[in-house]
């Protein structure tokens, strides 16, 4: 992706398709999905307060609408009885005028608005249909209430004969609000002025309060049922997600390689089933594993073990093939030839017991870097001048290639010299007399050797396979120079000691290259070589560098005409 | 005179295959083959250089190298196949001069008996001093004014090799060149592990040397007379 691309699509962070939620919310987005006990509580808590809510609801509408019925059906009782009274009191008057009709109005308004209970009024209107001289005052206990009669009732309490009813809102008597009434309406006939409506108003300010505190225990009681739900949702993820998480990070620690660290197992519900299942698990893992590393041990012990114990009579052996060998101008032809037999053999086994104890000392891990300041330079140098001889029998030809600058770095003497001495001896055996290049280079953070044969070359599962112990690349092919097939695999080990690598590249017929990179200091990382494993013209386009994005291990080299020719490792 | 060697190896073939090259060169040996026996056989021989394999029944080479270094300064050198274990330091921390990892050439067998029977040449009368030593060349002494300190004859060389150039610093390699005979390289241990026997000896505080003063990074010098 290049910078243009990055830039428009804009930072992204967080999982695919959160990516257009704001912050705050794709952080609560990874919390819900990262905790199971967050999504556990969460829900539980919805669904409480849901649920809750819900009963809560029906429970006091059920009890208002209850509460409400009651009195309205107590109130049709008492308004019926009121007015019936109110009819028999007028109808026992004798009224001569309109006053005297006032005068009992007034009086049995005012009666019945003394005896009865929650009745905060009593008012007593003109129909529409009456006959009466307007003059009449209709009396009323309160004429401010008049206003709350709605002139629907009033239709249906002139429409129909018997008793109507409403709901209607009273001014409270201690505060701006209104508490909830009910206005009877049923029709009386006085004397003379002919029929009247009488309204009965009654207050449910009783039955709103006990609506009231009922809601309020309702309230109490569902907050802390939810409180209680959350308290029990929350215990009931520790419960089966402690263990989980103890498993986790058990399994974790196991896998860290702390083999002995188990659960802790309580009771004998399934939780401790998954616990103990958990431990026999990790037991036998514990079991399989010191087993396998026992016998690890026990074979690399042995490998030192016959190593050594074959030194001893290996040096007498030696030692007499030496004597015999030096005395072999005296024997006939087959003494002195089996005698040269001997020595070279018998040099050759020691060399083989030697890289198989110094194999066995890789693997038991006790191999020991003894590391000088030195320029690699110098050791190639050496190496070069001591296998002159081998050189010049070969008819090879080495051009080594130093450069000026310091080439110093923290190494093994012994075991670098026997890397680039490796490396060359197996030059001029796969060389074919050809000219050897050997390069050293260097940078601010490692030094490079590369040895670049042009003989026979290699194919890719070659090279894949050249670092592997007592491996030839053809089993037909004798050993000219001898070797024991360990010399590239212990290099290979003595170049990782050291924190660096060995690689080779190659072409059937084009020769092979090898390349030795080794830090300057201990803990430097090597993310590019100071040098190239293939050399420039025998490159492809573009050039075959590309460690730098690979730290962790050495690049492919990608050949575009045999993309399955050229390996490195 | 033919210089005396006392073998003492378990191994009955080796020990006889040390016996005839050593023969061979012009030396007389003499083979000892249980630990536990080759206390007393080095006593009723007196040889001038023992070697000794450090794995024997009887008594491990690490003690007998040990009694014999407690009674005499004769040339040890060890036999060990490994060579790469704590074996080897212990064996020089019990006194051992030297070692040969098996297998060896009968060619590296000799130089190294050699090297430790040659003696330095000693002309006339030369003393040297270091730190506050006088060493007394061809007498073999090294004295703190009046009082003799008894070295071995490898550490008595160590002494001489850097109180003879007091101006030079040594580096490992070049101590083992000049005082062991090694002409290739070799076993750096041999030589921190002799310093410290010979510190030991000469120091008067070993934690805080004057004699033999270590160099960071390069080696040993000689402690300026005083």
């Amino acid at each position: 992706m290049d910078e243009a691309t990055a830039t428009s699509t804009g930072p992204q962070t967080g999982q695919p398709g959160t990516a257009r939620l704001p912050r705050p919310l794709r952080a609560l987005f990874r919390v819900w999905r990262s905790s199971l006990r967050v999504r556990v509580m969460t829900t539980t808590v919805v669904v409480g307060v849901l649920g809750v809510g819900l009963l809560g609801a029906l429970l006091s509408g059920q009890v208002r609408d209850g509460l409400f019925e009651d009195r309205r059906d107590q109130v049709l009782t008492d308004a019926a009885a009121r007015t019936e009274e109110a009819q028999e009191r007028f109808d026992s008057q004798i009224a001569a005028n309109v006053q005297d009709v006032q005068d009992v109005a007034n009086d049995v308004v005012r009666s019945l608005q003394e005896d009865a209970v929650g009745n905060v009024g009593v008012l007593i209107m003109r129909s529409p249909a009456s006959q009466a001289p307007s003059d009449l005052l209709l009396p009323a206990t309160d004429r401010a209430l008049a206003e709350r009669i709605e002139p629907e009732l009033r239709e249906q309490v002139r429409a129909e004969s018997f008793q109507q009813w409403q709901s209607v809102a009273l001014p409270s008597t201690t505060a701006d609000t209104t508490v909830p009434g009910i206005a009877v309406g049923s029709t009386v006939t006085l004397p003379i002025v002919g029929e009247h409506e009488i309204y009965f108003i009654y207050s449910l300010a009783t039955e709103a309060q006990t609506l009231d505190v009922l809601q309020q225990v309702l309230v109490i009681g569902a907050v802390g049922l939810v409180v209680m739900l959350v308290v029990m949702a929350w215990y009931l993820a520790r419960q089966v997600l402690d263990p989980v998480q103890s498993a986790a990070r058990t399994a974790s620690r196991l896998a860290e390689g702390q083999l002995t660290e188990r659960m802790q197992v309580r009771g004998h519900d399934e939780l401790a089933v998954l616990g103990s299942a958990f431990n026999d698990m990790a037991h036998s893992l514990q079991d399989q594993i010191e087993r396998l590393a026992e016998l690890s041990r026990m074979q690399q012990r042995f490998v030192s073990d016959v190593s050594h114990e074959l030194r001893t009579p290996l040096t007498t052996i030696r030692m007499a093939a030496e004597v015999l060998h030096a005395e072999r101008e005296e024997f006939d032809a087959a003494h002195r030839r089996s005698v040269e037999l001997l020595k070279t053999q018998v040099d050759r086994f020691e060399e083989l017991l030697a890289d198989l104890l110094e194999i066995s000392r890789f693997d038991a891990g006790s191999a020991m870097l003894e590391v000088e300041d030195i320029d690699i330079r110098d050791v190639v140098q050496d190496v070069v001048s001591a296998i002159e001889p081998v050189v010049q029998d070969s008819q090879s030809h080495l051009r080594v290639d130093l450069p000026q600058r310091d080439c110093r770095a923290s190494l093994d003497r012994r075991r670098v010299e026997r890397i680039v001495r490796n490396l060359l001896v197996n030059a001029i055996e796969h060389g074919e007399g050809q000219p050897i290049d050997v390069r050293v280079g260097a940078d601010d953070v490692a030094v490079s050797v590369v040895v670049r044969d042009r003989g026979i070359g290699m194919t890719a599962p070659q090279a894949e396979r050249l670092f592997d112990r007592f491996w030839r690349a053809d089993p037909s092919r004798t050993r000219t120079l001898g070797g024991t097939g360990l010399g590239l695999a212990i290099s290979l080990e003595d170049a990782r000691l050291h924190g660096g690598t060995l690689e080779a590249w190659g072409t059937p017929g084009g020769g092979a290259s090898f390349r030795l990179t080794i830090p300057r200091r201990a803990g430097l990382t090597v993310t590019d070589h100071p040098l190239p494993l293939v050399p420039a013209r025998d490159a492809p386009e573009p050039a075959p560098q590309h460690t730098a994005q690979d730290p962790a291990g050495p690049a492919t080299v990608p050949d575009l005409e045999e993309p399955d020719v050229e390996v490195t490792r | 005179m033919e210089a005396r060697v006392l073998v003492v190896d378990d191994d009955a073939a080796l020990a006889e295959m040390i016996g005839i090259v050593l023969h061979s060169e012009g030396f007389v040996t003499e083979t000892v083959g249980d630990g536990a026996a080759a206390l007393e056989t080095f006593r009723s021989t007196n040889p001038d250089l023992v070697l000794l394999d450090l794995m024997l029944p009887g008594m491990d080479g690490i003690e007998i190298c040990r009694r014999i270094r407690e009674e005499s300064g004769v040339p040890i050198v060890m036999l060990t196949a490994k060579s790469d274990t704590a074996d080897v330091v212990q064996g020089l921390e019990a006194g051992a001069d030297d070692y040969i990892p098996k297998p060896f050439k009968p060619k590296e067998l000799v130089a190294r008996v050699r090297a430790r029977l040659r003696r330095q040449d000693s002309n006339g009368s030369e003393h040297l001093q270091i730190g506050d030593l006088v060493i007394d060349v061809p007498g073999h002494r090294v004295l703190r004014g009046d009082e003799a300190i008894s070295l071995t004859p490898l550490e008595f060389d160590l002494l001489v090799a850097l109180a003879r150039k007091p101006w030079q610093v040594f580096s490992r390699e070049v101590l083992l060149e000049q005082v062991w005979g090694y002409r290739h390289q070799a076993d750096t241990r041999l030589v921190n592990v002799h310093v410290q026997r010979l510190r030991a000896k000469v120091e008067k505080d070993p934690e805080h040397p004057q004699v033999v003063v270590t160099v960071r990074g390069v080696g040993y010098r000689a402690g300026t007379p005083s």
